[in-house]
């Protein structure tokens, strides 16, 4: 969807960079700055105009993106600008439509939190249901104190289900690493040695800044001896 | 801790705290006992690596029922009104953490480890008192409240 959406806007992408010369995180900055224009708007009472300015802003934080891949700059420094960018953007429409009587405070701030806490783990996750200020757009049709509900409970359930997630992709690591499965602490251990030995090699991460190591046959630990255990486990 | 020990140690906080509101005795047991659903997602990973035989140390718990979960049941009890889940957690908590193995209470934001607390006395041992002193516990709230 995303790629087909790209190749049609791809002449945008063209104008925006070789013509006007914008760089992606110029476009984050736009996008930033429309975000801004959006909350100010909306603060003040003009829903509708606040809206229209959330929607360009929108547009244009698909851009950046669009035009890093189109011309190969992706980076990871872009892309923690680009999250950090997006959130203090929500952030700002969010409190906006507080101050605006809209929404109450309380459910505001919790639905920014729900956010941040999936930010702080999507990455390595990948699982983010997107949520966030689309979901105002429903403001005309559904109260947003309900609209803000949903943005909360979406985001906390996906926060939920992704540290499961995580957890689980840990799990099959340790135990592909064998070892002794006694001891968590062990085969933590054994999994972070695995990495430094990856590292050392000059194994190289995958694009993604946040995606895990490929651990190679070669590499994975030897079973551990049974580590002496305290007494106390012992009736276990 | 066994699930029968964890559904004790709900019902005295049930108890205690006069509640009354079938949705605030649901939210009790959900984050008192049910927490534990976890091992259920965790199973297939057991019977992949251990098989049928019983091998306890085994790690299969899950950030579900870690102190890394009061970052989101935080935010849920502000929603929803109420500490009782933050109660019935931290009691849930507080007894996985008496018994030894091992768990891993920050991930995925640490990799620390950690054996939990009482490492000194044996595990069994510490199940049977503290059930012991919960069904009393329950029995006497009971007898006050009745």
């Amino acid at each position: 969807m995303k790629r087909t959406v790209e190749r049609i806007g791809r002449p945008l992408l063209h104008f925006l960079h070789l013509r006007l010369g914008l760089t992606p995180n110029q476009v984050s900055w736009i996008a930033f700055g429309c975000s801004a224009a959006a909350a100010v708007t909306i603060g003040s009472g003009r829903l509708g105009l606040g809206l229209i300015f959330m929607a360009v802003g929108q547009i244009f934080d698909g851009l950046d993106g669009a035009i890093a891949r189109e011309f190969g700059l992706t980076s990871v420094e872009g892309h923690r600008l680009d999250t950090i960018l997006d959130r203090a953007s929500e952030g700002l429409i969010f409190l906006a439509f507080a101050v605006a009587g809209l929404a109450p405070f309380r459910l505001v701030f919790l639905a920014i939190v729900a956010v941040l806490l999936l930010t702080t783990i999507c990455d390595r996750s990948k699982l983010d249901p997107g949520a966030k200020r689309f979901a105002l757009y429903a403001g005309y049709w559904v109260p947003f104190p309900i609209l803000f509900e949903v943005i909360f409970s979406v985001n906390l359930a996906a926060y939920i289900i992704g540290l499961l997630r995580i957890d689980c992709e840990l799990q099959v690591r340790m135990d592909r690493l064998g070892g002794d499965l006694d001891t968590v602490a062990s085969r933590v251990l054994a999994h972070e040695a695995a990495e430094a030995a990856v590292l050392s090699s000059g194994a190289v991460r995958s694009s993604h800044p946040h995606a895990e190591l490929r651990v190679p046959d070669e590499t994975r630990v030897a079973p551990t001896p049974m580590k002496a255990m305290p007494s106390s486990q012992a009736d276990r | 801790m066994t699930i029968f020990t964890h559904i004790l140690a709900t019902t005295a906080v049930v108890q205690a705290m006069h509640l009354r509101d079938p949705k605030q005795i649901a939210l009790a047991y959900l984050f008192g006992v049910a927490v534990d659903i976890d091992h259920v997602v965790k199973a297939p990973f057991y019977l992949r690596a251990i098989g049928l035989r019983d091998k306890r140390g085994y790690y299969w718990r899950s950030s579900l029922q870690e102190p890394v979960a009061f970052l989101w049941i935080l935010p849920l009890s502000l929603l929803l009104g109420t500490v009782v889940p933050l109660v019935c957690f931290a009691v849930h908590l507080l007894m996985d953490y008496s018994v030894c193995y091992e768990k891993m209470p920050f991930y995925p934001y640490s990799r620390y480890v950690t054996r939990g607390w009482l490492l000194g006395i044996p595990d069994r041992r510490k199940e049977a008192v503290l059930a012991s002193a919960l069904v009393a516990a329950n029995l006497a709230l009971w007898w006050v409240h009745r």
